[in-house]
């Protein structure tokens, strides 16, 4: 809260007083036309027809200088056409619905942990503790071979895994767009822990026997995050070649990343992720304008990578026994708000209104000349955005951020409930966020989405997309069949 | 008359700004660096038969089919290895080796590139690592920003899981965002990974993929920017990918799997050859006419229609087929050192001379099969024997699982000579009298044993 203001007994007046500027610095251009405009329109009044007409004929129209002007005004409206980047848009996505049969009610997990763990009882607390605040529901999925005890993680059930998600959410993606194979030139695939030769992005072409002139690209490794990465590159590749449709598709395979062993930090992810998968349609077709869901307005990327601590906050290592796993470390949380804060000194001059832009510099210069023990200024976000979609990675990443921005209940809400009905599905987790406000009905043309996510290096990226055609509910989905139960609340701990 | 001369001076404003776009989104090649690792990690083909040896699982018949594919690979005797390897754990290699030896890659070549260059790593605004065979979490491409303190909006970029051929994908995607972005540098680093992947088991297709890959790496800079023109080493004219994944024989003759035991592999199916060749065809029937000059498109057009018609008119005896001369449009040839019979093979197609073929075989010769990085050891031979004036068209071609044919046309800027090569220390040892294996004849023994009564004598020791 800033606290430049006075104490807050009188905040009611205050808040007024805020609004009022908001509204002064938001339209201030508005504010200067007005009176300018009613005064030339005063003037005409007060000339008459006549005295216009003199001075129409009074205008010597000369050829050359018809065609000049004519000219000038082509030309700059050309110029300003063709240096304007090219909009990208977004015209659908679809997410992977994992089947009833893969889910992993709370039950389920203890007992398989229970079993295969049965000589680290410590473990199994552990695991069991992490489960109650986690924020997680009892309908999230594991693959198929992870339901086996011990599982079974072979290469051929990661191909498996992988086929049925990405298949599935690429084939409802086209049932929704009518897109043909042939019409895609650039595909992106990303899944972080997963990358067989030939890649996952051969796999795809394979199956739907996309050209042999494609532009294929497989990013793995990059984490949580990796799905705006894709998104990142989509928008490049678009910019230089037009007239393109780009497929997209963010998905994170669990088999063979399951930790059996039994080194408490590295037994958190197997908690927390949860299968899903994302495939999304990008364009930059003129056509494809009227029919996009969302257009492309922003992307900002942050690398923590340079500093030691962030760098090995979300690390792959061999535990004492040789088996491999994903340490957290417990500054999870502090290095995932820094990042944050680098993030939004980019995207804040980007997308806050002048209003807060200028609040900003001024607590900035108030405490770089008068007292530095002014609170820093937080800018208030939700003047540039209506919807959040923060990354479903933990409940404690959510309450940081919520804090952090100061967002309330409702904003959180599609993250918080992704988190609850598909657990923490990786990259593809925005997503689903996405696809709850949308089953909500609260997507309305021109509303503004930021998209953070966060993953290991430590990177932390973010998109800012905004709405081109009011969404109505009836549009399937992932949350087609449960969105009435939602939003639930989810008590701090559920007792196991 | 001042009327006039505004749309005028307006128009050729106009012009001037998509001259001057089109001025920026040139890709050079400012400098890059191959890895050469120390010599304790030689592999030679007696240390690779007594690594086959102590491997359990393989009997007599696997022994004599890999010794011989080892033999007739053109692989000579100083390719290096991975370290595990040569510590005698190959069987259970950790991720910790997996590591190491990227580390070792790293810390190794990008520093010397950086050295030589005098680019300080803050400056570099985009990082692609193409890394086919390992993918870790933090990424890494995120290692080596953390090594090296790179900047926070760096644009990152780590490929995995696209092939020996993945060296023209990275400068795709370079290439792309010099589109987008002025006064931008680049830093592509490809390897590849060969710890994890070793194979255990003692299936035959697989074991192939130990015995040919080695140890190996490259690390590129590259800039769009106009004033750093004079010291850029290439230009990137013209870059064409093929794609054959929709293909089902493309896609499975080169896969990943796990074999009837469950160990894992690369599968080396047998219509690979075929497969290459159909994507090596398609790949050059797309770039062709991008490259060759008009001459050369013409005369092979007429040859083609006066065939067609002679065909038709006299339905015996058919005139030999024209073949394109791509050295028209062409002066250096770099080709993926898939193996022996892949180099052997692409020169026949395009009808290439020893002369043409020398480097990618001396390459294979030395260094191996190192997967996407061997065309810039292929291109650092050609350098080091100072055969690139200014003005040479390089053409760079790859082969990688998917099935994929990636291939690229160079511009050489300014006549290069060695100054600090990989090859530096031998090339004037190349190209050698003969590169037959020296071994060749020794092992005609193991043909005459009857594999029933066939064992080692004690006092035999593996020449």
């Amino acid at each position: 809260m800033p606290q430049i203001l006075p104490n807050f007994s009188s905040s009611v007046k205050l808040k007024y007083v805020k609004l009022g500027y908001q509204y002064l610095v938001n339209h201030i251009l508005t504010f200067f036309l007005i009176p300018i405009m009613v005064g030339i329109l005063v003037e005409i009044l007060r000339l008459g027809p006549e005295e216009m007409l003199n001075i129409w004929r009074s205008l010597h129209f000369d050829l050359v200088q018809v065609l000049c002007s004519s000219f000038l005004i082509i030309f700059i409206a050309t110029v300003y056409f063709m240096s304007k980047p090219r909009s990208i848009y977004l015209v659908d996505y679809a997410c992977y619905k994992p089947p009833i049969t893969c889910r992993v009610p709370f039950s389920t997990f203890m007992e398989h942990s229970r079993l295969i763990l049965k000589d680290n009882p410590k473990s199994v607390d552990f695991q069991m503790r992490i489960l109650e605040r986690s924020g997680l529901g009892e309908e999230t999925c594991l693959p198929p071979a992870i339901h086996y005890i011990p599982p079974t993680p072979t290469m051929e059930a990661a191909r498996g895994e992988a086929e049925v998600v990405i298949f599935s959410a690429i084939d409802s993606l086209m049932a929704k767009t009518g897109i043909k194979p042939k019409d895609i030139d650039i595909l992106i695939v990303n899944c972080s822990l997963f990358s067989p030769t030939p890649s996952l992005s051969a796999m795809v072409v394979n199956k739907y026997k996309l050209r042999s002139n494609i532009k294929s690209y497989n990013l793995s490794g990059m984490g949580c995050s990796a799905g705006l990465i894709s998104i990142d590159l989509a928008r490049d590749l678009l910019q230089v070649h037009p007239n393109s449709h780009a497929l997209v598709v963010s998905t994170e395979i669990i088999t063979p990343n399951y930790y059996q062993g039994s080194e408490r930090a590295m037994l958190l992810p197997n908690c927390l992720f949860r299968m899903g998968g994302a495939a999304i349609l990008l364009s930059n077709k003129r056509r494809d304008r009227s029919r996009a869901k969302y257009r492309l307005v922003h992307v900002v990327r942050t690398h923590k990578g340079a500093d030691d601590k962030a760098y090995k906050c979300v690390y792959e290592q061999e535990d004492p026994q040789g088996k491999v796993g994903i340490n957290l470390s417990k500054d999870l949380m502090v290095i995932a708000g820094e990042a944050l804060k680098s993030n939004i000194t980019t995207i804040g001059p980007l997308v806050l209104p002048a209003s807060e832009q200028l609040l900003f510099l001024f607590t900035l210069i108030g405490r770089k000349i008068f007292n530095p023990k002014w609170k820093p200024y937080i800018p208030d976000f939700k003047q540039a955005f209506e919807h959040f979609c923060i990354h479903a990675g933990g409940r404690a990443v959510i309450d940081e951020l919520q804090k952090n921005l100061q967002l309330s209940a409702e904003h959180v809400e599609a993250s918080r409930m992704t988190l609850h009905r598909f657990g923490n599905t990786s990259s593809s987790s925005l997503w689903y966020e996405l696809g709850y406000i949308e089953a909500k009905g609260r997507m309305k043309k021109g509303d503004r989405i930021w998209q953070i996510a966060f993953g290991s290096g430590f990177k932390c990226n973010s998109a800012v997309w905004k709405c081109n055609r009011t969404i109505s509910t009836k549009t399937d989905g992932p949350w087609q069949d449960c969105i009435d139960k939602y939003p639930v609340h989810i008590p701090e701990i559920v007792k196991l | 008359m001042f009327s006039y001369c505004f749309p005028l001076l307006c128009l050729f404003y106009n012009l001037w700004k998509i001259f001057d776009r089109r001025r920026h989104q040139n890709c050079y090649i400012l400098d890059y660096e191959c890895y050469k690792p120390s010599d304790d990690k030689k592999l030679s083909t007696r240390f690779c038969g007594e690594v086959i040896r102590r491997n359990k699982q393989l009997g007599l018949n696997e022994y004599k089919f890999l010794l011989k594919a080892i033999v007739s690979s053109g692989i000579g005797e100083d390719t290096y290895g991975p370290r595990m390897v040569l510590e005698g754990r190959e069987m259970s290699p950790t991720l910790e080796d997996a590591i190491i030896e990227m580390d070792d890659f790293f810390l190794d070549t990008i520093d010397k590139l950086f050295n030589k260059t005098g680019i300080s790593p803050s400056e570099i605004d985009v990082l692609v690592v193409n890394i086919s065979m390992l993918a870790i979490v933090p990424s890494l491409s995120s290692r080596i920003i953390h090594h090296y303190k790179m900047r926070e909006d760096i644009k990152v970029y780590n490929l995995t899981g696209m092939g020996c051929s993945a060296s023209p994908i990275a400068i795709n995607i370079v290439q792309n965002i010099f589109k987008t972005q002025r006064n931008v540098q680049a830093l592509i680093v490809t390897s590849e990974s060969l710890s994890l992947g070793w194979y255990t088991g003692k299936d035959r297709s697989m074991i192939l993929t130990n015995c040919l890959f080695r140890s190996g790496g490259c690390a590129i800079l590259l800039t769009n920017k106009v004033a750093l023109k004079e010291k850029a080493m290439f230009k990137l004219k013209c870059l064409v990918r093929t794609h054959h994944g929709a293909k089902d024989e493309s896609y499975d003759c080169c896969k990943q799997k796990e074999d009837d035991q469950g160990y894992e592999g690369v599968h080396l199916g047998k219509n690979l050859p075929k497969a290459a060749t159909r994507a090596f065809v398609d790949n050059l029937k797309e770039i062709a006419p991008k490259i060759l000059p008009v001459r050369e498109l013409l005369r092979f057009t007429l040859l083609t229609l006066i065939r067609k018609m002679t065909q038709k008119y006299n339905k015996t005896g058919a005139a030999a087929r024209p073949v394109i001369n791509f050295k028209t449009g062409i002066d250096h040839f770099c080709l993926h050192t898939g193996g022996k019979a892949v180099i052997d093979a692409v020169a026949q197609n395009l009808n290439l001379s020893e002369y043409d073929i020398e480097p990618a075989r001396m390459t294979l010769h030395r260094f191996g099969n190192t997967s996407a990085s061997s065309i810039w050891y292929v291109l650092a031979y050609m350098q080091a024997k100072k055969r690139l004036k200014k003005g040479n068209k390089v053409f760079m071609i790859s082969f990688g699982a998917g099935f994929k044919c990636n291939s690229c046309l160079w511009e050489v800027m300014r006549d290069l000579d060695q100054d600090g090569n990989v090859w530096k220390e031998f090339i004037n040892s190349y190209p050698p009298k003969t590169i037959d294996n020296p071994f060749f004849e020794k092992y005609g023994w193991i043909n005459e044993e009857d594999p029933d009564t066939f064992h080692i004598p004690d006092d035999y020791v593996i020449p």
